[in-house]
């Protein structure tokens, strides 16, 4: 037997160390193998070609099943998609409620379908170490719409912020031309006009507004909030904190915050923006314009409080107005009058602080070694990333289940109904055809984004659009490593709370804003000056290696 | 005979229990109540937070929609077939176990029960689990959510303790008269042990008939799911939807289930399991007594 040397051991560990560090570079050996992979694939397939599988494939997908419009194995989607691309999509159905505990067993487990759709960055991040999912950033030359939309529309910095470690992503998510800023506040139109105030466009006017509006009503809380979940007033404080500057505040907090004046992360609870929207509620709140049970009420609660008229502003996005505010109220109060305003310009000034990537799919690696991989990737191309795979996954099928005029509007067909748009319609776009479904359609150029806008949104929007874009929801890159997460998994937790209960005690007034010092200092004893440290240690890091 | 006069410490104490039950009553009744008016009543009045004991708006409409959805049957007709099924499974099993388990004569008796104790503390966790469920090929079965969980600890324990409390001359007999084992537990132990039988069904059964999760994890096709997750997609999944603004990007057009919906169908969901109670309940008080007062 051959006697080792503890020497040649450690040299033996170390080449191999090497070998296995270089096998991560962008252009691995394995990426350009693909030869075994590519039964059914197009030959050539660019951009504007219509996919189709040159054999019939079938491929699964996880399927996040919605309430609204359970999956019908007869809708028209499933067989037109057939027919237009050779494709059969074997879904595994999971309910909506709980879509992501099944998704995690399904990948931990080794048993995830070739698909996996619905999923908000960065929840991938926690598959990525396992190996589970596919570094897509190497394939995108098997996605020719998905690399033109990226680079017509210029989404390069966006998508850094997917970035790994290896400076790879593993989401494809879904594209936007414009930014879409959904949520704002809705006002009792009548009470404005009683009192004779403009609808406002500042927070400050907001404030106002909310004073004058409580000086004619004295025994309501004239603003009672919503979407409390999973953060209380998680809503409020986001848009709060979006017109401040501060991204990553509110329902979906993040431990650190890009400040671009000073070039480094900062920790999001303690930044001087917190600290202003935090004042700015402890003012409503002692003044007596908004409800202190917006921190702790149901979305039900809100409502309806404001249909019984023990509120007149409240939380909003273009669905909600529609489907629940205005017809709360009509049956309670005929003359009451909701509009959505426009969200209002905080100290960052006008901009339009929505992002312009969206939740989108992931890919099981085991995708890789499956000979139908390259004919895969093109169809995921051209169905989730071509203008005509999105038109159809929204639409549907023209002169069936939509028509076009020569404008290039398009409108649901004489029988077809969705989002009321033809509320004569005896058939529905999801529940009856599987289209507009939320797996397959979102994203994509602004007209097919707003072609099911009512023309009160498409104002609202185009207000929007004017605005500038904002930078700073961008943030750079800064990913961290396997045991740095760990790490900052540990602390995130108990500063999360920490945060979240000392947000509600500053607004509630339980605890003194002269105290702010004090919990930052709090703050910095639950590690938040090592998180912080650590991010800014990646966020170097990748500069250096990928920069 | 002449009932001797309750004492005054007597009376006092009825009293008191009386008022003490009837707020229990009061308190678990009550959002059950609600939850029956809001089924009947017209949503624009739940919203405004109208209805409290009494429908506002009458209507039956919700009732009409939720029976009007094909996929609410198919979801019920699950929960019809788990329920059975996995009870039927459950209960043999325990009652087996059980048996066996209370005969002190049995060599490795401590190890059995010790066996059957460990799992109530340690379990091989949510992965484990579900990798050894699919590779035995029991996903999108009925066998994966009833044989998992077939013998429930706590009512192993239970039914042992009982089985322990009949006397064993009564086994000696059966023997001297020629039953074997099997003989002994069907024909002498099992017919005196109805009342405990009946609360193990109820046990078993009212568990199975609320569980959701064994299911959702093990089917992976919409048709093989309970009832409970239809309902818990229905009010979670529509309260969530709207949460998770980003979804929207399509313009789902999400509508939350009317509250009326959801009441519907949470009442639908429970009033097989309610009407099965008040037939099992006096089996229930003597079965779980028995059980207990063994010495």
């Amino acid at each position: 037997m051959v006697q080792l040397s503890r020497r040649q051991v450690l040299l033996a560990t170390g080449a191999a160390a090497v070998v296995s560090l270089t096998g991560c570079g962008d252009d691995g050996p394995d990426k350009k193998d693909l030869d075994r992979n590519r039964a059914g694939a197009m030959e050539k397939y660019g951009v504007g070609d219509q996919f189709r599988a040159t054999e019939p494939v079938t491929f699964s997908i996880l399927y996040n099943n919605h309430p609204n419009y359970p999956l019908k194995p007869e809708w028209l989607f499933w067989s037109e998609l057939a027919k237009r691309t050779n494709v059969k999509l074997d879904p595994v159905a999971v309910p909506l409620s709980d879509y992501e505990q099944k998704r995690s067993v399904l990948v931990s487990s080794g048993d995830a379908p070739l698909i996996i759709p619905k999923t908000y960055h960065p929840q991938e991040n926690s598959y990525v170490s396992s190996g589970a999912i596919l570094p897509v950033s190497d394939y995108l030359d098997l996605m020719p719409h998905f690399a033109e939309k990226l680079e017509k529309w210029n989404l390069k910095p966006e998508m850094d912020t997917l970035r790994q470690e290896d400076g790879k992503f593993y989401l494809l998510p879904g594209l936007h031309e414009k930014p879409w800023q959904e949520y704002t506040l809705a006002v009792r139109t009548d009470i404005l006009e009683q009192l004779g105030i403009p609808s406002p466009t500042t927070w400050d006017e907001v404030y106002t507004m909310l004073k004058a509006m409580k000086a004619a009503h004295p025994d309501v809380h004239p603003f009672s909030d919503r979407f409390g979940k999973p953060n209380p007033a998680g809503n409020l404080l986001n848009m709060l904190a979006l017109s401040h500057g501060l991204p990553g505040a509110g329902w979906n907090y993040q431990a650190t915050a890009w400040d671009a004046g000073a070039g480094k992360y900062v920790f999001t609870g303690a930044s001087e923006q917190y600290r202003q929207v935090v004042t700015f509620l402890h003012k409503l709140v002692a003044e007596g314009l908004l409800d202190p049970e917006t921190f702790t009420q149901t979305d039900d609660q809100a409502r309806q409080k404001l249909a019984s008229g023990k509120s007149f502003v409240i939380s909003t996005n273009a669905q909600t107005l529609v489907n629940d505010y205005r017809p709360d109220i009509a049956k309670i109060n005929p003359n009451a009058r909701l509009k959505k305003i426009m969200f209002p310009i905080g100290p960052a000034g006008p901009v339009n602080p929505a992002s312009r990537l969206e939740n989108g799919v992931m890919i099981s690696s085991k995708a890789r070694e499956n000979k139908n991989f390259v004919a895969m990737m093109q169809f995921i191309d051209w169905l989730w990333y071509s203008d005509a795979g999105q038109e159809f996954a929204k639409w549907g099928v023209e002169g069936t289940t939509y028509t076009k005029d020569a404008s290039g509007r398009r409108a649901p067909a004489p029988d077809v109904d969705i989002v009321g748009l033809n509320p004569k319609g005896t058939k529905h776009l999801q529940k009856d055809f599987g289209f507009a479904n939320g797996v397959f359609a979102y994203g994509g150029k602004l007209d097919l984004v707003q072609s099911f806008f009512s023309p009160e949104e498409m104002e609202f929007q185009r207000e929007m659009n004017g605005r500038k874009p904002a930078p700073w929801v961008t943030p750079p890159p800064a990913p961290l490593t396997d045991e740095e997460r760990e790490q900052t998994t540990l602390w995130a937790t108990a500063l999360k709370d920490y945060v979240t209960q000392n947000t509600l005690r500053f607004a509630l007034g339980q605890r003194p804003l002269s105290e702010w010092d004090a919990y930052v200092t709090e703050l910095k004893g639950k590690n938040a000056q090592a998180y912080t440290d650590l991010v800014n240690k990646a966020y170097e890091r990748y500069r250096k290696n990928h920069g | 005979m002449v009932t001797p006069r309750p004492t005054r410490g007597y009376r006092v104490f009825q009293a008191v229990n009386a008022v003490v039950l009837t707020a229990v009553v009061v308190v678990t009744v009550y959002p059950f109540l609600t939850i029956v008016a809001r089924s009947l009543s017209d949503n624009a009045a739940i919203v405004s937070g109208q209805v409290n004991l009494v429908p506002r708006g009458f209507n039956l409409t919700a009732y009409r929609v939720v029976t009007s959805d094909p996929a609410f049957w198919i979801s019920y007709r699950n929960t019809v077939v788990y329920t059975v099924v996995a009870t039927l499974i459950s209960v043999v099993l325990t009652t087996c176990y059980a048996f066996v388990l209370s005969k002190k004569h049995l060599r490795g008796r401590t190890a059995l029960v010790g066996i059957a104790v460990f799992t109530m503390f340690f379990t091989g966790g949510l992965i484990p689990n579900y990798v050894l469920v699919t590779s035995l090929g029991l996903k999108n079965t009925v066998w994966a959510v009833a044989l998992p969980n077939a013998i429930n600890v706590f009512n192993l324990l239970v039914m042992k303790a009982f089985f322990e409390s009949l006397p064993v001359e009564l086994e000696e007999a059966a023997a001297v008269d020629g039953l074997g084992t099997y003989g002994t537990l069907l024909r002498i132990v099992l017919p005196l042990s109805k009342a405990m039988v009946a609360t193990m069904v109820l046990f078993y059964a009212v568990s199975f008939w609320n569980s959701w999760f064994a299911a959702f994890l093990y089917m992976d096709r919409q048709d093989l799911l309970p009832v409970t997750v239809y309902l818990r997609n229905l009010i979670v999944g529509a309260s969530d939807a709207t949460q998770t603004g980003g979804g929207l990007g399509s313009g789902d057009d999400i509508v939350q289930a009317a509250a009326t919906i959801q009441s519907v169908t949470i009442v639908l969901t429970v009033l097989p399991i309610l009407a099965v109670y008040p037939f099992i309940q006096r089996y229930f008080v003597s079965g779980i007594m028995l059980g207990a007062v063994k010495g």
